[in-house]
């Protein structure tokens, strides 16, 4: 099982563009561009988890030291969650950062990979179309009544609303990588593009070794050293 | 059909799926929702599961998680690694294998900021292992115990695994915080009497090294105080309850964020440390309501309670079957990362050993320690691969020699663990007192 965290695997960088037929460099720049839409999703909800640091710190040392609690700070957090909760899952199932086992599908390749590729990309879209609907009634019911927080009646609704809003994302991710995954299918000598690359166990100890070494000076890269360890 | 026996199909569907490479959210949210709707029908089962989503993200106490996987990723550009391991150089250098010895100190200590055990391993083999080779120390013994040291990291809080344990057993996550403290320590203490003891016997494996004068020493403290400030705002907060999780995790964050601004840390490094954290964030929340809609299946069809009592009837002592579940743990981890074992299994597994009258705060830290023990324990054994990926001198083959005798301390400290329950307990406790 893995949760790839590195770069997107078959990312611009390693996509050789001029040998692509002009259906694939379609695919292609659609899925570049989607990907830097998912990159700024992403971000956003980086943002909001360093909000949510900061406003964890003054809540507790206003507190602490001044006796003046954050008004409405536990309400505040619960509404506010569903951003880093929902909106970065569309740029994780990109980088295939979504866990997963590879026991079996790691021994395959060609066609036979691609068609259980398929499969689980099939699998994914039913189950988010259905969940992203019944979110959408979710939010939909609490807005009508004008549902709110029990502290502090803050809405409920913007925070339901993101369900819905990012299972939709992910669904218009889960179309990219299933005509990625038809392509292939159908050609399974072909560049990969547009889908989250099979994560070798290179790739699970280079994302292990950016992160341990982010704050020194001299960088490890196994992944273009002939193969890792011996 | 009766509802066990959906149950059980269900079940084995969601096993088919996950084998077959379908991501764990997705194969748990389909099995879940299949399974209610074959139980209650579309629209009760659809509407139950639509709303899961939601409901289960928007819970406060799931708020503490990319607060502490934040401190992780930052608390690597904070320099600590270096102070911590100059500081346990300095006081404890003077044993049998005194830099092995330093090098657990400093892993364990790191581990009270970070909870990501590979990347310790592979910070720790760039700033441990180049001293204990100028020192002559054996090649194997070096990788071995930043290997092993790594894996403290789960186990000492700040951890995320500790946490989801919490949630899906739905114990406080403050008793899981306290509760893994004395383990930790203990595991560290196993670790640094193993190495004593090697290289008592066989000094060639790794000389001391002498002490600095004592002013020396004193100075190697100051560079390490950023961790006991985050021990004691996380340790004191679940004891005393002056903060939840969530604000003592903001808080320390906000301790290692300064210390690495001040250490340099650059704002392009914060931000690739920020969507690092997102990214890790959004990973988990998907596997905790997908897993969820699952469970609420499995309330429906009574599948946990049935397999409790099986187990309670199987004619074995808990202990032996407690030890079948270990093992079990042992082989699934060689397939499948933590956080999508514990989250797949524990709904089932956890629920019988609770009837076996094991206690759920014991049984998560025993259960996590166990998926520290797969990360040095072929086939994979990522925290093994990762050191000698950093240090491609030594083989993979001789970082696996060097880490069996920690593996062998992993088993003891878990017996341990087994023996003396209270060992794990005593902590949490004191704050029903």
């Amino acid at each position: 099982m893995s949760a790839g965290t590195g770069q997107p695997p078959g990312a611009a960088s390693e996509v050789r563009v001029e040998d692509l037929s002009p259906g694939a460099a379609m695919l292609h720049r659609v899925d570049e561009r989607f990907f830097a839409f998912e990159k700024l999703l992403n971000y956003i909800s980086a943002l909001v988890i360093l909000g949510i640091m900061v406003i964890g710190t003054v809540q507790v040392i206003g507190r602490v030291a001044f006796r003046q609690p954050i008004y409405g700070y536990s309400d505040m957090i619960e509404q506010i969650m569903t951003v880093f909760a929902f909106l970065a899952i569309a740029y994780t199932q990109r980088l295939g950062g979504h866990v997963r086992m590879e026991l079996i599908l790691g021994r395959m390749s060609g066609r036979v990979l691609y068609f259980f590729e398929v499969i689980g990309t099939l699998c994914a879209i039913g189950i988010i179309v259905i969940l992203a609907y019944y979110g959408y009634t979710h939010f939909l019911r609490a807005f009508e009544f004008g549902d709110t927080t029990i502290d502090v009646n803050m809405p409920i609704w913007p925070s339901k609303l993101m369900v819905p809003l990012a299972f939709s994302v992910l669904i218009v991710r889960l179309f990219i990588q299933l005509v990625g995954f038809l392509r292939l299918f159908m050609h399974p000598n072909e560049q990969m593009i547009g889908v989250p690359r099979m994560e070798t166990v290179d790739d699970m100890a280079q994302a292990e070794i950016d992160a341990g070494l982010a704050g020194e000076a001299e960088k490890v890269d196994i992944v273009n050293r002939s193969g890792g360890p011996a | 059909m009766d509802e066990l026996t959906v149950g059980i199909l269900v079940t084995v569907g969601l096993l088919f799926a996950v084998f077959l490479g379908v991501r764990v959210f997705v194969a748990a949210a389909i099995a879940g929702m299949v399974g209610l709707v074959a139980m209650i029908g579309w629209d009760a089962g659809a509407g139950i599961v639509g709303t899961i989503p939601h409901s289960k993200s928007a819970n406060y106490v799931l708020s503490v998680l990319p607060m502490f996987i934040l401190i992780g990723f930052i608390a690597f550009h904070a320099g600590l690694t270096h102070s911590l391991f100059n500081a346990a150089k300095a006081w404890v250098g003077w044993v049998p294998g005194g830099l092995a010895v330093a090098s657990v100190f400093a892993t364990a200590g790191f581990a009270a900021v970070s909870g990501a055990s590979t990347a310790t391993a592979a910070v720790f083999s760039r700033v441990a292992i180049p001293y204990m080779l100028e020192y002559k120390y054996d090649r194997r013994l070096a990788a071995g115990v930043v290997a092993a040291g790594g894996t403290l990291a789960s186990l000492i809080p700040p951890s995320a695994i500790l946490v989801i344990y919490a949630i899906i057993v739905e114990e406080s996550v403050g008793a899981l915080i306290l509760a893994a403290f004395i383990p930790g320590v203990i595991s560290a203490i196993i670790y640094a009497a193993l190495i004593i003891a090697q290289c008592w016997m066989k000094p060639e494996l790794g000389p001391s090294v002498p002490s600095p004068p004592l002013m020396e020493r004193i100075k190697t403290l100051p560079g390490t105080l950023p961790i006991v400030a985050v021990v004691v705002i996380i340790f004191s907060a679940m004891m005393m309850g002056w903060a939840t999780p969530t604000e003592a995790g903001s808080l320390g964050a906000s301790v290692i964020l300064a210390i690495a601004l001040v250490n340099g840390m650059k704002w392009a490094s914060l931000q690739e440390a920020l969507m690092e954290t997102a990214k890790l964030t959004a990973m988990i929340f998907s596997l905790i309501w997908g897993v969820l809609i699952f469970v609420r299946f499995l309330g429906f069809a009574g599948l946990p309670e049935a397999f409790a009592t099986w187990i309670v009837g199987l004619p074995f002592p808990p202990i032996v079957i407690m030890i079948f579940i270990l093992l079990g743990y042992a082989v699934l981890g060689m397939f499948m990362d933590a956080i999508g074992m514990l989250l797949l299994t524990l709904p089932v597994v956890y629920p019988a050993v609770v009837a076996l009258g094991y206690d759920p705060v014991w049984f998560g830290i025993i259960v996590v320690k166990m998926c520290e023990v797969c990360l040095i324990t072929p086939p994979v054994g990522l925290n093994c691969y990762v050191v000698s990926a950093v240090r491609p001198d030594i083989p993979l083959g001789d970082v696996f020699k060097g880490i069996f005798p920690f593996f062998l301390a992993d088993a003891a400290t878990i017996g341990l663990f087994l023996a003396f329950p209270g060992l794990i307990l005593w902590l949490p406790s004191l704050i029903g007192a």
